[in-house]
Formats: structure tokens, C-alpha cells, sequence
């Protein structure tokens, strides 16, 4: 009798339930309502019944093959029981505790080819862009569509990998590609309608701020792209969204300046999309170190009082640490011994740049290489350690430059780039920094890994999950960094894991190449 | 002997060549075009001269397929058909049919007619008049979805135009078709008493995900449940031919003809290309 009603309180029942405000504020625990988890991007979680002490007994508890996949960049998001996952022009929702599929959505046509990095929620609906540039609004339990809305032009070259973020119905969109000498935009749209509220133009058009920053015209194929999703602080109702790279890449001569907003964390009122300030990481950059990396919002006591700060490992081979309200630089340390064109920052935050130190017609070895310190992959907080946990990549480049003109339509427009050091190993590794002084408190290297593979997750259990490149998804203690759990995907990982919880069992899960795989305790009732 | 070889290996390559720069050039689309006129003529041509082994209007036959019927077909473009009629099917029993070319478009334009989506046909009714009765009279729209507006228990019918033939868009409406994956009417009964009808929207043997009348989704694992009963009826009625006025029921039928939100992409099934 006991288990007939123990049976009866398991199943779950879900429905358009409205997603708002209130639940996308709270603390990251049984759901995982948007890509960076929740709006202050941390990707730390609540949940703790996988913990330090048990981890060894995580097992796949099912595994759910996206057709035509291979490698996946895409964060689960899990509302209402439901998990929602993506790829280029498709969704696929899933019975979260099962695996198994309740709808999937396929573009048609699909125009470019671009990844795609997940969706956002919002009432009943489930939202995604599209690689032609469409953000497509769909009923989140039956995945009607119910409206698309175009913000950018596919065939000039631009498309839309960022999962969007939601925020009091607004759903800010971004664009790639900064590579092509596109001009970066950031969207606001209407969650109803799907009509554009405002935009952002990430390279001052003439007569707006920073426009000088950009010698000649270069202003028009300048690149600073929103490929990545941001955050957002409710109090100061302020959006911070990073910036990527200037073009052409790696020939800074025909773009003198510092050019803004590229390789900058901008910071916007969420009603008007008014920039409050912004802090650019890589003046005149010429190695294509985006700032795209994403900004995590922490409240602390910083220098004796309640700050509200914004950490951030940049690609440029800095962990920077700003006051959220100001925008003003705090703290910067180095996060890679491998670091050799600046020999360190001002007290405002600016590189000193070691001269010399930039493309060269003949090649110029800098460290970090253009892939950069780190990159896009997911960093993440844990209040309990104070740590921040991103991946680093120790590597240097030989980089060159040349004369390319830019060409209206899409095309590479980088001017040439960077080749590995042939004296330098590259090697990849998961980093825990003092998030107030940038301190390396721990290392784990990603062992015979070559590139960054994918993100990072901290939860309450005293755990660091972490997606290796060549496939390995390991837990490590937050305080140690030792590993406590491993197991061989055999896929290669580009994506974030996550975690969420149904009817008392908490899963964690990722996107692992071809499959989204969902792990828990192994239960032997 | 080497030179010999040579000379092969270069003939190969040159032929090749060929084939792909072939392969660039246009297919022929039929010159007559696709009107009623050309149609109708080509429907009075094939019955006339294709029935000794096709069936009478795109049916089977004794010898030889139905050219309507709901299947992949290995000739779809104009060019392909054309060509397998002018020339035959080397290896069948199909013959060169011995027509003049213009005769043979006539044919063209009928078979692709057949075959062709509801949405490709300029059906005759008052549309606006027709989405009256979807919203109306008809009672589509408590289940039916079109454009975002609608219920959601049935499938979606932006497209529809363009995804059902017009004989099978009348059939949908009007004959008891089995219900489709994701749309199966099912009655389950919780470990506790608790009855809920709606449809599944995925079942195995170990779980059931059920889209409720009121258009909830429950979420079970087989355990959790007493019973699952299947209904083996679709929940889409399928008398609108009775309970609509024959005018009623042809404007409701040009409406959902015209809904083709997202064209299926014929050619990235095959279309205007011969053989797989």
C-alpha cells in the first residue's frame, strides 16, 4: 500500500506552466531554466544529493541521440520535466527523467552552417534563433511554432549560435560573425510579438561615442560580435554582455585606435538598451581575443564592504575583477604563465603592452596564442570556496598579418592569423583562482588534450564537473581539484554540463558530441 | 601496353568530366506548363493510352503501379518522367510509348498533378468564408493550431497545405484514418484511481508522456500506472462532409489548402533528380 502511494506522488505533471520573473531568479536547483543556468551566469547549483562522498556511484541513467549530430555545443535547459536541447535549426524536447522524445522542431529551409548553443524559456513558450538569423517562439510543451521574427540578414554573412537570454520579457539576441567583418548588433525583443525593442550597435556608428576610437572608415567592417550569452543583475536591472574581436583580426594597421566596444563587457539598461559603461579588456586587439568569455555576477565583500562585483578570465591571458555598478577595475592578475605581450595591467585596467609584441609580416610569437588564455567555454562560481573555475590554455602562436580587403558577403576577413609555437607544447587545464585576488588555488590538467573542449558546473555537493575535449567527463572536489569520478563518453565535449532534479533524484547532464547523456546515483531498488 | 592505359585512364576522366559538367546544366521543365487545360488534356491521354497497365486515373493496374499513389517515386521531375516515357524503362516492362513530345508533356503535367501537394492547386472555394468554419461551425481550432493561434492537442496545420495531397486533405476530413504517431488516444489509470485521457505524446514499454485534454503534459513511468488503454479511433472526427454544407466544407478545404507556412523541401527529398 506504502508503495502504491510512493507510486502515486512520483509521476509528474507538467503543463504550460508560465516561467516569469520569480522563477528565473531563483537559485539554480531543480530546474535549469537558460544557458548559463541562471542570470548571474555563475552555473553553480544547489543541488547536493550527488556529493563528494558518492560521486563514485554516478551512472548514465539514460542516453538520448541527436540525429546528425557531432559535435554539440548545446546546454540542456530543463523546465517543467521537460529537456530542451539544440542544434542547428532543431530542438529536440525530452521527458527529462527518460530521455525519451515528446517533440522536435526542424527548420526547413536551414541556410549556413553554424552551431547551436541552446534555448531560452519564457511563459509557456521555449525560444531559439536560427542559422538565417530567426528568432522562433514555440509552444514549450508541443512545439507549435507560434511566431518567427528575423532580426539580421543571413546573407550577408551573419548567424546566431548564443542561446538567447530572457529577461522581463524582453529576449536579447545576438550575432557572428566578428571573423567576417560583420558589425555586431545586440537585440531586444519582444517575447509576445516578437518586435525589435531596441538594438545595440557594438561599433559606434558616426557621431556616437567611440566612433573616434576607429581610424578612417575602418568603423565599417570592425567585427564585435555577440556570439555568446550575457547576464544580468535584477537590482540594477543592468544586462552585461561581452564583445568580440575586432576586423580584420590580426592587422591592426588599417583600424588605429583602441575601437570600441570590441573585447569589451558592456553593461545596458535592460529598458532601453543604453550603455551605463562598459570596460574593454584587449584594446586594439590583433590576436582575436573576443571578450566573449562570460561574465559571472558576484555579491561579496570586497576591500571591507558588500561589493557588487563581475568576474571574468579574458582571452587575453587576464582574470579581471569590476565593480558591477561602476564598471571601475578592481583586481587583475595574470592566468597563464605563458603570457608574453603585456607585462601587466595599469591600476585602470589597461594592458601595458610589451612593444613590439603583435602580427608581423615575417610572424611574431605571442602568448596566448589566438585561441586564447581561455575562451568561450563555460567558467563557473562556487560561493562556499570563493574560487573561480574556468579552462585555461598554456600555448603561444606565431602570428602574422597581411593586407586582405574586406568583401561584402560573408567572408573571412582576419588578414591572416597564427600557427602553434613549433617550440611550445599547448596544453589545456581546469583552473581554480582566488575570485578576489586571481590566485591560482588548484590545477587539473585536461592530459593529452588540444583543445579547451567544453565548460564547467559547481555544485552545492562540493563538485566540479568537467567536460574534457577528447571525451572524459570527470567530477573533481571544488576544494582540491582532485578527481573523484571520470567517465569515457568517447565523444569529443564542446559543451557545459548541467544538473537538475525530478521527484527527489538529482541527474547531471551534457551535451557529449552526437548524444545528451543524463547521469544519477545508481539505484538498486 | 602503358600507353594503352594511359589513354584509358585519361578517356575515364574526360568522361567524368562530362558527366559533371552535364550534371550543371538545367533539366527541362515541361514547355506546356502545369494549367488545368494541360492537365485535363493529359488525364484524357494517359487513360486513353496508358491504361493497358496502369490502372485508370493514377491507379494500380494489372502490369504495372499506380503513378498517385502515396509512395516514393525514382523519376520525380518533369525531365525524368518525360524521358521514361518517351524512351521507356530499360529493364521493365515499360515501353517507349511511341507519343509525339507534346503529348508526352500533356502526361507529365497529369502525373505530376496527382502527385502534387494540395497547396499546389488553386482549389476553388471562399478561403476567408473557410476560416469562419475552421474557427467556427467546424470546432478545428480547439485542437488545430494555425500560425500560433489554436489548441494544441491536434497536430499543427500551418503547412498542411503543402504536406497532405488534396485527396488526402479531403480523406482527413472525412474517413476514419488510424491516428498518427504522437496523436494516439490513450486512457491511463494511476496506481491511485486517478483516470486521465488525453494522447501520447511518446510511449515505450517503460514510460508514457501524455498530452491531457486541457492540454497538460503528464509525465509517467509505466510503473506508476495501473492501466494504459490505447483507442484505437483518432480523436479528428471525420464526418465535416455531414456536418458542414457542401459549399462550408469546400471553403474550409481551400483554406487549409493554402496553408503552407513551411514548403516541404521536395528537392532535398530527391525531386528533380532520376533514380536513388
Amino acid at each position: 500500500m506504502t508503495r502504491a502511494f510512493g507510486f502515486f506522488l512520483c509521476f509528474v505533471a507538467t503543463s504550460a506552466a508560465q516561467i516569469g520573473e520569480k522563477e528565473l531568479r531563483q537559485p539554480l536547483s531543480d530546474n535549469w531554466y537558460e544557458y548559463n543556468g541562471t542570470y548571474d551566469s555563475r552555473r553553480h547549483s544547489e543541488l547536493k544529493q550527488v556529493n563528494t562522498g558518492n560521486v563514485r556511484s554516478l551512472v548514465p541513467s539514460w542516453i538520448f541521440h541527436v540525429p546528425n549530430a557531432s559535435r554539440l555545443q548545446s546546454v540542456p535547459v530543463v523546465a517543467n520535466g521537460i529537456m530542451y536541447v539544440t542544434q542547428e535549426n532543431e530542438i529536440y524536447a525530452l521527458d527529462a527523467r527518460t530521455g525519451r522524445q515528446i517533440w522536435d522542431y526542424h527548420r526547413v529551409p536551414a541556410y549556413q552552417r553554424a552551431p547551436n548553443r541552446g534555448v531560452a524559456i519564457w511563459g509557456d513558450k521555449v525560444y531559439f534563433t536560427t542559422t538565417d538569423n530567426y528568432l522562433v517562439a514555440l509552444n514549450a510543451v508541443t512545439g507549435n511554432v507560434i511566431w518567427e521574427s528575423k532580426f539580421a540578414e543571413y546573407k550577408d554573412g551573419y548567424c546566431s549560435p548564443a542561446a538567447p537570454l530572457i529577461v522581463k520579457g524582453k529576449v536579447i539576441v545576438g550575432v557572428a560573425f566578428g571573423d567576417r567583418g560583420l558589425n555586431g548588433i545586440l537585440d531586444a525583443l519582444d517575447a509576445t510579438t516578437g518586435e525589435i525593442l531596441w538594438t545595440l550597435h557594438t561599433i559606434p556608428r558616426p557621431g556616437e561615442p567611440g566612433n573616434e576610437t576607429w581610424s578612417g572608415d575602418s568603423w565599417k567592417a570592425a567585427g564585435g560580435d555577440t556570439w555568446l550569452t550575457g547576464s544580468y543583475d535584477p537590482e540594477l536591472n543592468l544586462l552585461y554582455w561581452p564583445i568580440g574581436n575586432p576586423s580584420p583580426d590580426f592587422n591592426g594597421d588599417v583600424r588605429k585606435g583602441d575601437n570600441l566596444y570590441s573585447d569589451s563587457v558592456v553593461a545596458l539598461d535592460l529598458d532601453t538598451g543604453k550603455m551605463k559603461w562598459y570596460f574593454q579588456f584587449t584594446p586594439h586587439d590583433t590576436m582575436d581575443w573576443d571578450a566573449a568569455e562570460i561574465p559571472m555576477l558576484i555579491d561579496a565583500v570586497y576591500d571591507g564592504k558588500p561589493r557588487k562585483l563581475l568576474a571574468h578570465a579574458d582571452r587575453n591571458g587576464f582574470y579581471y575583477l569590476l565593480d558591477r555598478e561602476t564598471g571601475k577595475f578592481l583586481h587583475g592578475a595574470p592566468i597563464v604563465k605563458k603570457l608574453n605581450w603585456a607585462s601587466g595591467l595599469t591600476p585602470e585596467g589597461r594592458p601595458i603592452r610589451i612593444p613590439g609584441m603583435e602580427p608581423s609580416l615575417k610572424g611574431t610569437k605571442i602568448c596566448p596564442n589566438s585561441f586564447g588564455a581561455t575562451n568561450w567555454i563555460s567558467p563557473t562560481y562556487n560561493p562556499e570556496t570563493e574560487y573561480v573555475y574556468f579552462v585555461a590554455e598554456e600555448g603561444c602562436g606565431v602570428a602574422s598579418k597581411n593586407t586582405e580587403a574586406f568583401r561584402p558577403g560573408g567572408f573571412q576577413y582576419r588578414a591572416t592569423g597564427d600557427v602553434p609555437a613549433p617550440d611550445e607544447r599547448t596544453r589545456v587545464f581546469v583552473r581554480a583562482i582566488d575570485m578576489k585576488t586571481g590566485a591560482l588555488k588548484w590545477e587539473q590538467e585536461r592530459a593529452a588534450a588540444h583543445n579547451f573542449g567544453g565548460g564547467l558546473l559547481s555544485t552545492a555537493g562540493g563538485l566540479i564537473f568537467s567536460a574534457d575535449f577528447e571525451g572524459q567527463f570527470s567530477a573533481m572536489d571544488a576544494r582540491t581539484g582532485r578527481i573523484l569520478w571520470h567517465f569515457n563518453t568517447g565523444q569529443k565535449l564542446s559543451a557545459g554540463p548541467m544538473t537538475y532534479s525530478m521527484n527527489g533524484k538529482q541527474y547531471v547532464a551534457l551535451s557529449a558530441g552526437s548524444d545528451v547523456i543524463s547521469f544519477s546515483l545508481f539505484d538498486n531498488k | 601496353m602503358g600507353t594503352y592505359r594511359l589513354t584509358i585512364r585519361l578517356l575515364c576522366w574526360a568522361t567524368m568530366f562530362c558527366f559533371a559538367v552535364l550534371a550543371q546544366v538545367a533539366k527541362p521543365r515541361n514547355p506546356l506548363g502545369n494549367g488545368i487545360e494541360v492537365v485535363s488534356q493529359g488525364h484524357d491521354l494517359y487513360n486513353k493510352s496508358c491504361t493497358a497497365c496502369h490502372g485508370r486515373d493514377g491507379t494500380q493496374g494489372d502490369r504495372a503501379p499506380a503513378l498517385g499513389a502515396a509512395r516514393r517515386y525514382f523519376r520525380l521531375s518533369d525531365a525524368a518522367i518525360f524521358y521514361a516515357i518517351k524512351n521507356g524503362i530499360p529493364g521493365s516492362a515499360m515501353p517507349a510509348s511511341g507519343l509525339p513530345d507534346d503529348d508526352i508533356w500533356r502526361v507529365v503535367a497529369y502525373i505530376r498533378n496527382i502527385r502534387s501537394t494540395a497547396s499546389d492547386n488553386d482549389v476553388p472555394g471562399n478561403v476567408q468564408n473557410g476560416m469562419e468554419i475552421y474557427q467556427g461551425k467546424g470546432k478545428c481550432a480547439s485542437c488545430h493550431m494555425i500560425r500560433g493561434q489554436g489548441g494544441l492537442i491536434g497536430p499543427d496545420l500551418s503547412s498542411i497545405g503543402a504536406q497532405l495531397t488534396l485527396a488526402q486533405l479531403r480523406d482527413a476530413l472525412t474517413k476514419a484514418i488510424p491516428p498518427q504517431e504522437g496523436y494516439i488516444p490513450v486512457e491511463v489509470t494511476s496506481r491511485a484511481g486517478q483516470v486521465i485521457k488525453g494522447v501520447a505524446k511518446n510511449e515505450d514499454p517503460f514510460s508514457i508522456d501524455l498530452l491531457d485534454l486541457s492540454g497538460k503534459l503528464h509525465l509517467f513511468t509505466k510503473e506508476e500506472l495501473r492501466s494504459v488503454v490505447h483507442q484505437p479511433e483518432s480523436l479528428m472526427p471525420h464526418n465535416l462532409d455531414k456536418t458542414l454544407s457542401p459549399t462550408e466544407f469546400q471553403d474550409l478545404i481551400a483554406m487549409l489548402s493554402r496553408q503552407a507556412r513551411t514548403k516541404i523541401r521536395r528537392e532535398q527529398q530527391g525531386e528533380n533528380e532520376v533514380g536513388r
